[in-house]
């Protein structure tokens, strides 16, 4: 029974931080999805959440689930404006062109924070971060979830469910999957191309700084945070096909059962270490499957 | 000969003596030749990304992997054994092989993004180790070379800076043949063929595989091996910088990419602009402003890749045959 | 069977539930002009990339030359003397056109030879004065010509042409089929792929139909042009196509 106690918690720890994986790479997915371009600066996007989240707390009062539509807001804005100043002049370029210049993104934001925000850790304090709730138990043992983390997991649901009828149910979402799989017909459709990847890349963005600011009452915001998750972004974004924002989902669940199970009997060091490697052997055996998923 | 053949050797054999001249008038213990030893020095790593990220286009985000084992493999046998640096460099070179040569098995198929995000993933696997293998690297911290001026050239070390420089002159010239030499060979031609269109390549009978492997392999012990000469020059590196993506990998693409990638004299061009650059902002913006210089290089990056994604060179090159149009003219 | 330069027995390729080739089986004799015809969709290019190794045969076998090459990668299969122009132009398009067909040779050539050996082809093709152009700057019949000396420069057997005539004016393509035919004297085996009927017809003493990725005729053209079932195939090609356009 003990076991069995242990089991359930670390598969529920798992699936409550997988719900917010899948979150923060839904937008990564997205991007690439209607753009065909991996943005190696998408990350830092989550770092930018966590600060929005966090200065609306610190200086509104507001609770970072609020403060999440903020950010998303924000960032969407700002997405918008930068796929249409920097993104769109290399959407047709070579491939190393979309690389270096989403890297140059990277350092950028990243280095802008350090400037504005400096180099120490930010957190909040709510009243549920100590608090969790008892969803099973069994004499002295009890699974338990924090109820920072079933927030985070809720508001993950909500975001993600959002985003995915927005593209399956609305006319706007259905203009947008047209852009993604084919740009000239959809242009001849009269669908506004244009418009589409600017509204991909600002919504792609936006869901992942939601993403960050959720996540602010158990994980700390520094300039360096973003850099942290973006191999665990992409693992799982890989992992689920990237352009698929249900296989982000799936995606995100399970590098967060694994991680939560492998905290088990890792140390954290090996526990990235594994993590890279495992991102590796699935770029290796996954991207023929993806490109062919995405012809089909 | 024609005028564009003389012209292709009179002048880097120009350029080569001019740096041969350049320090003789110079305080052979100060800062300006330092700089100018770090400018070689990332005009060779430069070249040697240059090998696989230029002329093949397998755009690399992990060479620091290569540089770090380099750096670490000579250190440590010299730290810990006494054993020369000039020995040592050869055992980090035979490293950097095999790591190449494991990286290669799952990587070597992808291309373009996922070639990318796979060796930048790799790169962080060689940070990760050294930063915990601490019984070995002496993990976060950092290792320090041990000071023989005593050992002379045995250890690889100098009393003055000068000898450093013509140690890193002759590495980039030594880097920059072998890359003239691939680029003009068969070797180059299928490079190139495989930048260009790999189906078309294997059809018309490149064994495309093999080249990439030859060249990753050829790109990493160059790399290596600089590693061990930074290493001696610095005497104290730590696993986030000599592993670093922005300090190693992403420079060493840069300095590429803004001279002009699969060129010979693209990473003299690049090296000449950004290793100067990166230390006036360094000592005239200092660190009062932390993240100051690297958001300044990300700011370069974007401005270089919507401005003139094939490089300086090509600026040059776009002038110069203007200018043969108005003297025909 | 020896004697014969090409065997292909019983291949199938599939595309996840899509059948591209089923079960074609044919052989082509040294110094033959094998036309391969049928309509859109009918799986030529497929048959073609699975020749060269570009794909595997899901099943059944390829013998080139008395080997087995099916499975084959696509140097090993133009090392072996097979190799194919691309329909759609693969050249190297930032590369000299000297420099693209240069390096066809080096499949068996040293760099110098391979040098000698790709001005040759490039004189043969007859686009000598364009050596130094960049093939991203040609017009299209003029890719079509290099992507032939590319190919002829890696010194084939056998020599797979998919649609190197599309777009050439009529004089062009009577340069190229007298090309084809001086080059089939010397002792090169073809097997083309085009649109055009009446060059196809000229050109080829035997034609090869696909129809639906099968294999429905194989004889000379006068016989392929009274065939019910080729009549068929393209009739109904038509009139589906036709139909697509309303």
């Amino acid at each position: 029974m003990e076991y069995l106690i242990i089991l359930l918690q670390t598969l529920l720890d798992g699936i409550m931080i997988g719900g917010v994986y899948a979150v923060l790479a839904i937008g990564l997915s997205l991007v690439f999805g209607v753009m065909h371009i991996v943005n190696f600066a998408h990350a830092e996007f989550m770092m930018i959440g966590m600060f929005i989240g966090w200065a609306c707390w610190h200086f509104l009062g507001l609770d970072p689930m609020l403060g999440a539509f903020i950010a998303l807001a924000v960032t969407f804005g700002f997405g918008m404006v930068l796929q249409r100043v920097l993104i769109r002049p290399v959407l047709g370029a070579p491939q190393v062109a979309q690389i270096f210049l989403t890297v140059g993104m990277l350092f950028a934001l990243e280095n802008a924070a350090l400037m504005i925000m400096g180099a120490e850790y930010r957190s909040v304090t709510t009243p549920y971060q100590t608090q969790s709730l008892t969803l099973f138990s069994h004499g002295a043992e009890r699974v338990l979830v924090g109820m920072d983390k079933l927030y985070a997991f809720l508001m993950a649901l909500l975001s993600g469910s959002a985003v995915w009828l927005f593209l399956n149910k609305t006319r706007f979402g259905a203009a947008m999957r047209a852009t993604s799989q084919d740009p000239m017909a959809a242009k001849l459709m009269g669908v506004n191309t244009d418009l589409m990847y600017a509204v991909a890349f600002g919504l792609g963005v936006g869901t992942t700084a939601f993403g960050g600011s959720v996540v602010l009452p158990y994980i700390t915001a520094s300039p360096a945070v973003g850099s942290g998750y973006a191999v665990l972004m992409f693992t799982v974004v890989v992992l689920g096909g990237l352009g698929s924002v249900t296989g982000a989902i799936i995606g995100g669940i399970a590098v967060g059962i694994i991680q939560s199970f492998s905290a088990l009997f890792m140390p954290i060091q090996l526990q990235n270490l594994a993590l890279f490697v495992v991102f590796i052997l699935v770029l290796a055996l996954r991207p023929e499957g993806i490109v062919a998923r995405r012809r089909s | 000969m024609t005028r564009a053949e003389t012209l292709s050797i009179a002048l880097p054999a120009l350029v080569v003596l001019a740096l041969i001249i350049a320090p003789l008038g110079l305080d052979p213990y100060g800062y300006t030749l330092r700089i100018l030893c770090l400018m070689l020095l990332f005009c060779a790593m430069g070249q040697a990304w240059n090998i696989v990220g230029g002329l093949a286009n397998q755009i690399s985000l992990g060479h620091a992997a290569y540089f770090g084992i380099g750096a670490y493999s000579s250190t440590i046998l010299f730290g810990s054994f006494g054993l020369s640096p000039l020995i040592g460099v050869f055992v980090g070179m035979a490293l950097a092989a095999l790591f190449a040569l494991v990286l290669s098995l799952p990587t070597l198929r992808l291309k373009g993004h996922y070639f990318a995000l796979a060796t930048l993933a790799a790169g962080e696997v060689a940070r990760v180790v050294a930063n915990s293998w601490t019984s070995l690297t002496g993990g976060p911290v950092g290792i320090s070379v041990p000071y023989r001026p005593d050992a002379g050239f045995w250890a690889l070390q100098f009393q003055t800076v000068l000898p450093n420089y013509y140690l890193f002159l002759g590495a980039m010239v030594l880097v920059s043949l072998v890359f003239w030499r691939v680029q003009t060979s068969a070797f180059g031609y299928r490079l190139r063929a495989i930048k260009e269109n790999e189906t078309a390549a294997e059809v018309i009978g490149v064994n495309t595989y093999r080249v990439k492997l030859h060249a990753s392999l050829l790109s990493a012990v160059l790399t290596a091996m600089l590693g061990t000469l930074y290493a001696q020059f610095q005497f104290f590196f730590d696993p986030d910088t000599i592993f670093g993506v922005a300090t190693i990998s992403v420079k060493m693409a840069l300095i590429v990419i803004l001279g002009g990638a699969g060129r010979l004299y693209g990473p003299w061009i690049g090296a000449a602009v950004i290793i100067p650059l990166e230390e006036m902002a360094n000592s005239y913006l200092g660190n009062s402003i932390a993240g100051l210089s690297q958001f300044a290089y990300g700011v370069l990056l974007i401005v270089v890749i919507l401005l003139n994604p094939r490089g300086l060179i090509s600026l040059f090159e776009s002038l110069r045959d203007r200018l043969k149009r108005r003297q025909r003219a | 069977m020896s004697g014969q330069l090409l065997e292909v027995r019983n291949v199938t390729r599939r595309f996840g539930g899509l059948v591209a080739n089923s079960n074609v089986a044919f052989t082509v004799a040294p110094g033959e002009i094998v036309g391969l015809i049928g309509p859109n969709g009918a799986g030529k290019t497929t048959l073609f990339n699975v020749l060269v190794g570009i794909y595997p045969p899901s099943s059944g076998e390829v013998i080139f030359d008395g080997k087995s090459i099916g499975g084959m990668k696509p140097h090993q299969i133009a090392k072996a003397g097979l190799t194919k122009t691309f329909q759609n132009v693969a050249l190297f398009a930032e590369t000299s056109v000297l420099d693209n067909v240069v390096t066809g040779g080096l499949v068996n050539r040293s760099l110098t030879d391979a040098r000698r050996f790709a001005a040759e082809c490039l004189e043969r093709v007859g686009i000598g004065a364009i050596a130094g152009k960049k093939a991203g700057d040609l017009s299209f019949p003029e890719r079509a010509r290099v992507e032939v000396a590319r190919a002829l420069c890696t010194s084939p057997k056998l020599l797979l042409l998919d649609e190197v005539m599309a777009a050439l004016t009529p004089a062009e393509m009577e340069e190229i089929i007298e090309l084809v035919r001086s080059l089939r004297d010397e002792g090169m085996t073809f097997i083309v792929v085009e649109h055009h009927m009446k060059a196809v017809m000229k050109l080829c003493e035997r034609l090869i139909v696909l129809n639906f990725g099968e294999m429905i005729a194989d004889g000379t053209p006068q016989e392929i042009a009274s065939n019910r079932k080729v009549l068929d195939a393209y009739l109904g090609a038509n009139f589906t196509t036709q139909g697509e356009g309303h």
